[in-house]
C-alpha cells in the first residue's frame, strides 16, 4: 500500500461521466482525413503554380486546400509550400492580393486559415535549429532555399521577416478577430 | 440617438446585472454580494441594500419582472431565491436551492412565466428548478445529456418550456425542460411537438468548435442566435423536427469575441463583449451582417475635455513627465463608454414586442443603459 503514489492516480478514469472517459474529437468539426501523398502532390502542383508566376492562384490554392486532416508530416509539408508561396509574393503586392482574397466569396475563411500559417510558421522558428530539425522532410530543404537565397545560413531570420510583413498586412484587413479565430479554431493546420 | 446613460458604480467587475420590471432597483452582482441600487433621481442610482448569504463570486442574478423575486447564483454551487418580505422595506428572505451540483454555478435566469429558473454550472449540467407546493421547497432537476462541458450561458424561449444552452465544447443546444405538473403542454413549434424533459430539439456547432459565449432566442422563438470565441455570431433558423434546419448563418467579424447578445426585434441582434463596444447585426434567414457600432465615435469622450487646453506648455510638459509627444492628450482611456470588456447585455425598456434600450454591464464597474 506504501509504494502507491495517491497523488498520481487518474481519478477521473474510474468516474464514467468524466471527459477523459469520452472521445472529444465528437464534438470537433468533421475534417476530411488527407493521405501524405495526396498532400505531396497538391504541393506539386501549387510549386508549379508558382513557377509559371501565378503566386496569387498559388496561395489561393493552397488556401483553399489546407490539409486539415492530414497527419503532422503532411501538416508540415503543406507548411513549407505556402511559406514559399509567400516569400515569392514582393511586399508592393501583399494588399492587392490581400484585398482580392478578402473580397472574393469565402474570402474571410481563406484569410484565418492564411493567418494560422503565418503563426504556425513563426512557431516553427529557424530552419536548422533544434526546434525544426525534428520535422525534416525533402520539402524542409525547398523551405530553408526559399528563404534562405539572400543569407545563406540565416534563412531563418529570412521567412521571419516574411511571415512579419504578411501578418502586419493581414491584421490590417482583417482585425483581430482573425487572430482570435485562430486560437480557438480547432482545426489546426 | 441620445446619449448613453453611465452609472459607474464601483471599481470592481460586474459578472451579471439586473433591472427589476419598473427600473427603479438594479442588481448587480459584486463579488460574494449582490447589491441593490435604487433610483434617486433619473441620472443616479444609489446603493440601498445588499444580499449576503453566498460565500464564493456570484455568477448570476435574475430579477424576476412580475414577482419581483431574485435568484443569484455562485461558485459556491448554490443558489439562492430572494423574496421581499412584507413587514420591512429593503429586507429580503433568502431560499436555498439544493441545485445538487458538484462544479460551480456559472448562470441563471428565470423562465418566461417565472415558475421556474435554470441554472447552468461547471458540472456540465443544467440545474432546471421549479417550486413543489407539498414540500415547501424548490426542486432541481438536471438536463445532462449530451452536454459535454461547462455550460456558459442560457436562454428561455417564449413558451418558458424550451431551454437554449451555450457550452465550451462549442456546441448550441435546445432542450425541453418541460416538467409535468408544473408546465402547461406547450403549442408544437419548429422545435418540435412532443417535448417531454431532456428533448434535445437542436445541437449547433459553430465552424470552429469556439466557446459559446452566449445563446439567444428570437422573440417569436423560432430562430436562435448564439456567439462564441471565434468572434463570430451564428443564426439558425429550424425546420422544423428531426429535420435539419432551413438556415445556419454564420458571421465572423473582424472584432474581438463577444461576451453576450440579445435580439431586438426579429430582423436585429445587439452584442457586445471583449472590444468594449455595443455591436448591431442585422440580417434575416437570407444572411446577416455587422451593421455598426451602437456609440457613436468617441462616445467616451476620450481627451475631449482635456484635448482643449493643448499647448506647447503642455505637451512639453507631458514629454517631461509622461514621456510622450501626443500633447496632453489623455491616450489611457478607451475610445469606448466600457473601459473593460462587457459581461452582460439586458434588454432594459421594450414596447410592442421592439427594444428600445439596453444595459450593459462590465469589467469596468460601469452599468450602461444606451438608446438605440
Amino acid at each position: 500500500m506504501a509504494n502507491i503514489n495517491w497523488r498520481t492516480i487518474n481519478i477521473d478514469a474510474y468516474d464514467p461521466d468524466s471527459a477523459f472517459n469520452f472521445d472529444l474529437t465528437t464534438l470537433t468539426p468533421a475534417v476530411q482525413p488527407v493521405s501524405t501523398s495526396d498532400v505531396q502532390t497538391l504541393s506539386g502542383q501549387i510549386r508549379q503554380l508558382v513557377r509559371g508566376g501565378n503566386a496569387e492562384g498559388a496561395l489561393q490554392g493552397a488556401l483553399e486546400n489546407a490539409p486539415y486532416g492530414a497527419d503532422e508530416q503532411g501538416k508540415s509539408i503543406h507548411l513549407s509550400v505556402v511559406t514559399e508561396v509567400l516569400g515569392q509574393i514582393r511586399q508592393a503586392e501583399m494588399t492587392p492580393i490581400l484585398q482580392r482574397l478578402y473580397q472574393a466569396d469565402g474570402g474571410s475563411e481563406l484569410c484565418d486559415t492564411l493567418m494560422k500559417y503565418i503563426y504556425k510558421g513563426m512557431g516553427q522558428g529557424a530552419p536548422g535549429s533544434g526546434a525544426a530539425s525534428k520535422n525534416i522532410t525533402p520539402q524542409a530543404t525547398g523551405f530553408s532555399q526559399a528563404g534562405g537565397r539572400n543569407f545563406g545560413g540565416e534563412g531563418g531570420g529570412q521567412s521571419m521577416s516574411v511571415f512579419l510583413s504578411w501578418h502586419e498586412k493581414l491584421v490590417e484587413m482583417v482585425g483581430p478577430g482573425s487572430i482570435v479565430r485562430v486560437m480557438s479554431d480547432r482545426r489546426t493546420v | 440617438m441620445s446619449a448613453p446613460e453611465v452609472h459607474h458604480l464601483f471599481h470592481a467587475p460586474i459578472p451579471d446585472h439586473s433591472f427589476s420590471a419598473d427600473r427603479s432597483t438594479l442588481a448587480v452582482c459584486r463579488d460574494t454580494e449582490v447589491e441593490l441600487h435604487a433610483r434617486r433621481s433619473p441620472t443616479a442610482f444609489a446603493h440601498s441594500s445588499t444580499l449576503r448569504g453566498h460565500d464564493k463570486t456570484i455568477t448570476g442574478v435574475d430579477i424576476a419582472p412580475h414577482s419581483g423575486r431574485i435568484v443569484t447564483c455562485s461558485q459556491d454551487r448554490n443558489a439562492y431565491v430572494w423574496e421581499p418580505s412584507p413587514s420591512a422595506p429593503d429586507t429580503w428572505k433568502p431560499t436555498l436551492v439544493l441545485l445538487r451540483i458538484n462544479r460551480a454555478a456559472t448562470c441563471v435566469r428565470w423562465s418566461p412565466n417565472e415558475t421556474k429558473f435554470a441554472v447552468g454550472s461547471g458540472a456540465r449540467i443544467l440545474a432546471t428548478c421549479y417550486f413543489e407546493e407539498e414540500n415547501d421547497w424548490w426542486v432541481s432537476k438536471h438536463l445532462k445529456k449530451p452536454l459535454r462541458s461547462t455550460v456558459t450561458s442560457l436562454a428561455w424561449h417564449p413558451n418558458s418550456v424550451l431551454l437554449a444552452a451555450g457550452s465550451t465544447d462549442g456546441h448550441a443546444r435546445v432542450f425541453s425542460s418541460f416538467v409535468k405538473g408544473i408546465d402547461e403542454r406547450p403549442e408544437a413549434s419548429v422545435w418540435g411537438e412532443r417535448l417531454p424533459f431532456n428533448t434535445v430539439c437542436g445541437e449547433y456547432l459553430n465552424p470552429t468548435a469556439g466557446w459559446v459565449h452566449d445563446v439567444a432566442f428570437s422573440p417569436s422563438g423560432d430562430a436562435l442566435a448564439f456567439c462564441a470565441h471565434d468572434a463570430s455570431l451564428t443564426v439558425v433558423y429550424p425546420a422544423g423536427p428531426e429535420q435539419p434546419p432551413r438556415a445556419v448563418i454564420n458571421v465572423s467579424t473582424q472584432l474581438l469575441p463577444f461576451r453576450s447578445l440579445l435580439w431586438t426585434a426579429e430582423t436585429e441582434v445587439v452584442a457586445a463583449g471583449y472590444d468594449c463596444g455595443v455591436y448591431r447585426f442585422q440580417g434575416d434567414g437570407e444572411g446577416w451582417g455587422l451593421v455598426g457600432a451602437v456609440e457613436k465615435e468617441g462616445g467616451g469622450k476620450a481627451g475631449a475635455a482635456e484635448g482643449e487646453g493643448q499647448s506647447a506648455l503642455n505637451m512639453f510638459r507631458s514629454m517631461d513627465l509622461k514621456g510622450r509627444s501626443g500633447g496632453s492628450v489623455d491616450d489611457t482611456r478607451l475610445k469606448t463608454v466600457h473601459q473593460n470588456t462587457v459581461n452582460t447585455v439586458r434588454v432594459y425598456e421594450e414596447s410592442g414586442g421592439k427594444v428600445s434600450k439596453v444595459s450593459t454591464s462590465g469589467v469596468d464597474g460601469r452599468v450602461v443603459v444606451w438608446t438605440l
